[in-house]
């Protein structure tokens, strides 16, 4: 019988990411005009902003994120091993574990059942279920690789498999709690302790789930959407050892100035700013991948959408460290100027390199030589990226404004601006902001319905999953 | 600051388990050959298989 | 690639008229010749079309025919394969073989994925590995399905050359040097990394910041962290220092040895005792670095062994041999290896002889210019001895062999040439020279500041001691030298000039003087038609057309030259009937003319009725004239010369302008050489000289006083022939053209790859700058200690200020070294 590679799990989470990519961007959206327009949705509980902005992180970050590093890593791991799947029915659990995590986390958020931890907002019974589905995860991924039939383990794999371990590691660590009820839990830290496992863990979220995961898509998609090789493969080596050594320790930055030991935070901004070799040098790896080939970005909007993450992955790992620096930071924390930063990065580098590696993936799991439009690829990659531009542009105005009228002081000591009027200062951009976010949901839409075009242009017989090459398969 | 008393014990026990893993690379062969590997994943043709004819499905 | 008039498969032109084709990518695609067709139709029929949309270079030239599988039979006989399977079939247990294949005519990572495939995809076989930066492949099969010949031909099929060699045990060795050197590499990278991170809290805390017990933590995690990279990654440091010291001598190894144990053993004693500075950052950052640089070093040496393996491997294998002879030509092939002397072999036109022989059947030319520098083929008939390595030009031979194995003349060419590279004087690296002082300065600078110290503050004297060996380690000092030198070399590897030795570099810079060898050196080695004089008024283009038809199908250069240019002339004409006369030339019958090409006096001999033209060219000074004529009347002259390389005039003229002295020397006519000299304007040139006389040339230049006081002159030899071999290794330096032998290579310091002869110049050129950074980088490193030495005496510099100096010192080396690169 035909070797196969198990298709269908990687379709379902693909289409499930574009399909959560649209509900939490629109969310953002949604909260973005809380923000401009504050009296919208007055009165009604579970439509506040404070319900409704955890719900919007979970969602981008874990669910449309999330769909795509399994569409991803499952397509990547059985390619690039030559050999089908692990196994099939825990990869399938996976999919709809995943899926029921997220819907319960739509029920209970808005219903203000949390635990209160930035980017571990969802309550104990979910976040065993993270535990469970997330085990599965690696059982199935490292299987994948315990029986692949080539020597050599891909640098993706490598990537992947770090953000893998990793996350489970930090989801189990952090949300260490004891329940009290059904809804209801305590952190098992506490004080300071409970402030620097936060950060320990919500950086190091940033570091393997937004960039390890996201770096072994790169490593992936990049070379082969321009049929070229990686730049350097052996930089791309020293690029994943280098990451691993450093990101773990650069946390402390986020807690910069508060009761943690002064030298915690030093030893936090230090670390950050070494971060960026390895930072820049994956990005440089990936840009380069072009080069003698640059007349491609002209005509493939796929290309253009992995380049462009790549260069908003740049800017926003110069962008982070250059803010880990406690002078900067005294001027930056606590301002727009880092949700700025974080949307560089997640509208930017996450989104994007997610939009190209799924444009990449949605026709070959239908069967379908390319997408159903390739103009509306490139109207999409206009809209992505003029929104990501309005954002960060308008935040980055605020918040320097912002920073600059908190600490103005007249000459007797009092502060020259009060908060209102700072609030005020940036309403403008707010507005700006939210127009950005418009654009961004907007291509978003438009990616659905190509997807929808692709997925039902012909015979639906061919959604098979692919014969793996017979060359290939005892090799 | 207890919890260096936990964070550093830690750290040098994943120490171990990084060194093993890179034991384990350098020992199986990982890094032998720096260039292949990045032009074999391109020669995976991963476009998919044209559709068969009607009447050629199972 | 849409390009109607050029090969689909190898990009040449496709000859007018040629209506071949493959259908490749939905389309059909031209081909240029029968050979492109059949493999690309292979290619195409495997499904690795995608090797055309991937490749990146074309392949080297159109596709050879492919061999026939009887032809590849013997690599299946077990005599011959004990010589290189990893693991030999045993009868009938069925346990898998694995053999190791060089891939020739591989041009870019799309032919090695192509091969990969391929072999993958063959009946039998069980596993395939390419490793793409030496062009080798793995594969293990089942004997019980398949065979080594199927194999090789599935290779040919689709337009390459594997050839099985032996790489076990030094294969092996060179695998687990790497590795270990990796490992050791790697080991102290994570330990110094995960030292700095414990570090650096300490060094930003401010006082009072982090309590004596949080410090105390750290200091004894980085004891932990820093045993590996003491024990285990820096153990050959320490062997190496005390063998050292055993032979009383004063290497690199012995100041590096110090510093660490210095630094290590009084940051366990100031972990211990709670006391005291410790300096666990500063020894792992040395280590790493320093092995860093030798991991480097040692990838650039073994890159270099395995291209001269290449240019070895591809010698011939098998033999044709003819047991009943003279009763019966029943031809059965053999491995060269189980020859014996007496045994009667048959050589085919074009094929390397296989062993040294006397010929007992036959009349035909061997090119011997590998072995003799003889650049125009050598007569043999009957009773005529043959050299092994030779090649076989026009008819088959029968020969019985006389000497075989180590016996041979190639075999004592190497002997001949492993005692002169034992000879050769190693050139003591400045480093070490350097290293000896150096130890003896740090010695008693620490002992003077120990005394000056016990006498102001006892408490503070061994700490401030320590301070300046650790602030001495000679992490710079032990940089300089090999980084500068290693990328050097990687930068002249990616122009195609191949550094071998250590020494090379460090010599080339030095060269006064540069010795070429004409054959295959300056020219090409091959004849190139200039002029095709027609008598009595037939046209040129005829008489053409009529010689090539003789020379169809023969190997001779004179022959090579003649059809070369055929096409443009409408095509050789179809041949009746030739025959080879051994030193006189070709008679046959074409275009419905009983002909002959050949030298004058054979043709005059009575035999064309005509009187001989008054206006004949004359051969000589390099030039090679043949003539065509039928029974009735003289037809044509043609008019042949040997063929200069494209640089050579540039490659003489850039060497002269860097001061070097050029000569010529060679095997070649007196007439031949000087043509070619005078035409390159070499003013020292050497004609008819024999290898003992080459290096009798080469030494008497090497005896007298250079232009530089106190050094003798320094000689750069650039050859390509065997016989080359020990003039190659008694000059002080020498490159070797890498397309000819394979001997010669393996006996030269470098190899030029590219072919071009202007890199010559430019190695010479980059080897200079390489001693110029490399004096700079001696010269900052002393600096260096010059100024931190008093400043750590005096007690002014702090852990912290030690490790910075000797990361900011090294990189600054490394990157002063990193300038060659470019």
């Amino acid at each position: 019988m035909q070797e196969t590679y198990n298709y269908k799990v990687v379709r379902q989470f693909a289409v499930m990411s574009v399909v959560w990519g649209i509900v939490g961007m629109a969310m953002g959206v949604f909260i973005a005009a809380q923000l401009v327009w504050p009296d919208m949705t007055y009165g009604i509980e579970w439509m506040s902003y404070g319900r409704l902005r955890p719900l919007h992180t979970n969602t981008v970050i874990f669910a449309f994120g999330g769909c795509a590093l399994f569409a991803s890593s499952y397509y990547i791991v059985q390619r690039t091993c030559h050999t089908r799947i692990f196994s099939d029915s825990l990869a399938a659990f996976t999919f709809w574990g995943w899926q029921a995590v997220i819907v319960a986390a739509a029920i209970t958020l808005p219903q203000g059942i949390t635990s209160g931890k930035e980017y571990a907002e969802l309550e104990w019974p979910i976040d065993i279920l993270i535990a469970v589905v997330w085990i599965s995860y690696a059982v199935v991924f490292f299987g994948t690789l315990v029986k692949r039939k080539t020597p050599h383990i891909y640098v993706a794999n490598w990537f992947f498999g770090a953000f893998i371990l990793t996350v489970a590691l930090l989801h189990i660590v952090q949300s260490m709690a004891m329940p009290a009820g059904l809804f209801k839990s305590y952190s098992a830290y506490a004080g300071v302790q409970d402030a620097m496992i936060q950060w320990w863990y919500g950086h190091n979220a940033v570091g393997f789930f937004l960039t390890a995961g996201f770096l072994g898509m790169m490593y992936y998609f990049v070379p082969k959407q321009a049929n070229r090789p990686i730049y350097s493969y052996r930089l791309s080596v020293v690029h994943f050892w280098g990451l691993i050594f450093t990101y773990m320790w650069a946390g402390p930055h986020h807690l910069h100035y508060t009761a943690l030991p002064d030298w915690t935070q030093s030893l936090g901004m230090v670390f950050s700013l070494i971060l960026l070799a390895p930072s820049w040098g994956g990005m440089v790896n990936g840009i380069m991948t072009l080069s003698g080939a640059w007349d491609k970005l002209r005509t493939d909007p796929i290309l253009k959408f992995l380049v462009t993450s790549l260069s908003f992955y740049g800017m926003s790992t110069f962008e982070g460290p250059m803010m880990a620096i406690k002078t900067v930071n005294a001027l930056s924390h606590y301002t727009d100027w880092t949700v700025g930063h974080v949307h560089s990065g997640a509208l930017g580098w996450v989104a994007m390199i997610s939009i190209g590696a799924l444009y990449y993936l949605i026709p070959r799991m239908f069967g379908r030589e390319a997408m159903w439009s390739v103009r509306l690829i490139n109207v999409h990659f206009w809209l992505a990226t003029i929104g990501v531009v309005l954002y960060i542009a308008a935040m980055w105005i605020a918040g320097v404004a912002e920073g600059l009228m908190w600490r103005a002081t007249n000459a007797d000591g009092t502060l020259t601006y009060s908060f209102a009027e700072a609030v005020k200062a940036t309403y403008p951009f707010l507005f700006i902001r939210f127009m950005g976010g418009v654009l961004y949901v907007t291509g978003m839409l438009l990616m659905a319905y190509n997807v929808f075009r692709t997925a039902t242009a012909g015979d639906a017989r061919v959604y098979n999953d692919a014969p793996i090459p017979a060359t290939l398969a005892h090799a | 600051m207890e919890s260096l008393y936990i964070l550093i014990p830690l750290s040098v026990a994943l120490i171990g388990g990084v060194l093993w893993l890179l034991w384990w690379s350098v020992g199986s062969g990982q890094f032998d050959d720096l260039e292949g590997p990045g032009h074999r994943v391109l020669m995976d043709d991963d476009r998919p298989v044209p559709a068969p004819p009607p009447d050629d499905l199972r | 690639m849409t390009d109607l008039n050029s090969c689909y498969h190898c990009g040449l032109p496709v000859p007018a008229g040629e209506r071949l084709a493959v259908r490749i990518g939905g389309a059909l695609r031209p081909m240029c010749c029968r050979g492109c067709q059949a493999v690309a139709q292979a290619i195409a029929d495997a499904g690795m079309e995608a090797y055309y949309t991937q490749r990146t270079a074309l392949p080297g030239g159109r596709a050879e025919p492919v061999p026939d599988l009887a032809e590849l039979a013997v690599y299946d006989s077990p005599a011959l394969q004990a010589g290189f399977l990893d693991a030999p079939p045993a009868d009938g247990d069925g346990a898998p073989c694995e053999v190791n294949l060089m891939l020739e005519g591989v041009t870019c990572a799309a032919c090695l994925w192509l091969n990969e495939r391929h072999l993958a995809a063959q009946p039998g076989v069980l596993a395939v590995e390419v490793n793409f930066s030496i062009h080798r492949a793995k594969v293990r099969w089942d004997p019980a399905r398949t065979q080594l010949s199927r194999l090789l031909r599935a290779v040919a099929a689709i337009g390459y050359r594997a050839h099985p060699f032996d790489a076990r045990r030094r294969d092996a060795l060179m695998q687990r040097e790497r590795r270990t050197a990796l490992w050791r590499f790697l080991v102290a990278g994570l330990s110094s990394m995960q030292v700095m991170m414990y570090a650096v809290p300490v060094y930003l805390a401010t006082e009072g910041d982090m309590t004596a017990g949080d410090e105390n933590l750290i200091r004894w995690a980085s004891l932990a962290l820093t045993l590996p990279a003491i024990f285990y990654s820096s153990a050959h440091f320490f062997r190496n220092a005390v063998r050292d010291l055993r032979l009383r001598r004063l290497g690199m190894d012995v100041p590096v040895a110090l510093g660490i144990a210095v630094a290590f053993a009084a940051s366990v004693w100031a972990t211990v005792a709670g006391t005291g500075e410790v300096y666990f950052d500063s020894v792992t950052m040395f280590v790493f670095l320093l092995l860093g640089g030798r991991y480097l070093e040692l990838r650039v040496r073994q890159r270099a062994t395995d291209a001269v393996d290449r240019l070895s491997a591809v010698v011939p294998a098998v033999a044709e041999r003819l047991p009943e002879w003279p009763a019966s030509r029943r031809a059965e092939a053999v491995a060269v290896a189980s020859l014996a002397v007496g045994d009667v072999l048959s050589v085919a036109p074009g094929a390397v002889v296989p062993a040294d022989g006397v010929v007992v059947e036959g009349d035909s030319a061997a090119d011997e210019s590998l072995l003799t520098g003889e650049s125009l083929p050598v007569p043999k008939a009957a009773g005529a001895t043959v050299t092994g390595g030779s090649i076989n030009l026009q008819s088959p031979l029968l020969l019985r062999v006389t000497r075989i194995g180590a016996e041979t003349t190639v075999q004592a060419i190497v002997r001949l040439l492993d005692r002169a590279m034992s000879e050769k004087p190693r050139g003591v690296m400045d480093a070490d020279r350097v290293a000896g002082r150096f130890v003896a300065l740090v010695l008693v600078a620490a002992a003077l500041t120990v005394a000056a110290w016990l006498w102001l503050e006892p408490a503070r004297a061994v700490w401030v001691a320590v301070s300046v060996l650790v602030v001495t380690c000679p992490c710079a000092l032990a940089l300089a030298t090999p980084a500068a030198l290693t990328a050097a070399t990687t930068r002249l590897a990616r122009q195609g000039v191949l550094v071998t030795r250590g020494h090379a570099l460090e010599t080339l810079a030095r060269v006064t003087d540069v010795v070429f060898d004409k054959t295959g050196t300056l020219t090409r080695g091959r004849l190139r038609l200039l002029q095709v004089l027609p008598h009595a008024g037939v046209a040129a283009a005829d008489c053409h057309r009529l010689a090539a038809a003789l020379e169809q199908g023969s190997r001779h250069p004179v022959a090579l030259a003649l059809l070369a240019g055929a096409d443009a002339a409408g095509g050789p004409l179809p041949l009746a009937e030739a025959r080879h006369l051994t030193g006189r030339g070709v008679e046959g019958s074409a275009g419905g003319l009983v002909l002959r090409l050949g030298a004058a006096d054979w043709l005059a001999d009575g035999w064309c009725a005509a009187p001989v033209p008054s206006d004949l060219p004359a051969g000589g000074a390099g030039r090679v004239v043949v003539h065509l004529a039928s029974r009735q009347s003289w037809l044509a002259s043609f008019v042949m010369e040997d063929e200069l390389r494209p640089d050579a005039a540039a490659a003489v003229e850039a060497l002269q302008a860097a001061g070097c002295r050029v000569h010529l020397l060679s095997g070649d006519q007196a007439s031949a050489v000087d043509a070619v000299a005078d035409r390159l304007g070499i003013v020292e040139r050497v004609a008819r000289a024999s290898p003992a006389s080459k290096l009798e040339y080469v030494q008497h230049i090497q005896g007298r006083p250079g232009p530089d006081r106190g050094h003798p002159r320094c000689v750069l030899m650039v050859g390509d022939g065997v016989n080359d071999a020990p003039v190659l290794a008694a000059a002080d330096v020498s490159l070797a053209v890498a397309s000819a032998s394979d001997v010669a290579g393996a006996s030269a310091d470098g190899l030029l790859l590219s072919g071009r002869l202007i890199d010559i110049a430019l190695a010479l050129q980059r080897a200079r700058m390489t001693q110029r950074i490399i004096r700079q980088n001696l010269v900052w490193a002393m600096l260096y200690n010059a100024a931190a030495i008093p400043l750590a005496a005096a007690g002014l510099v702090s852990p912290w200020l030690a490790g910075l100096g000797m990361a900011g010192s090294s990189l600054l080396v490394v990157g002063n070294a990193l300038r060659l690169s470019r």
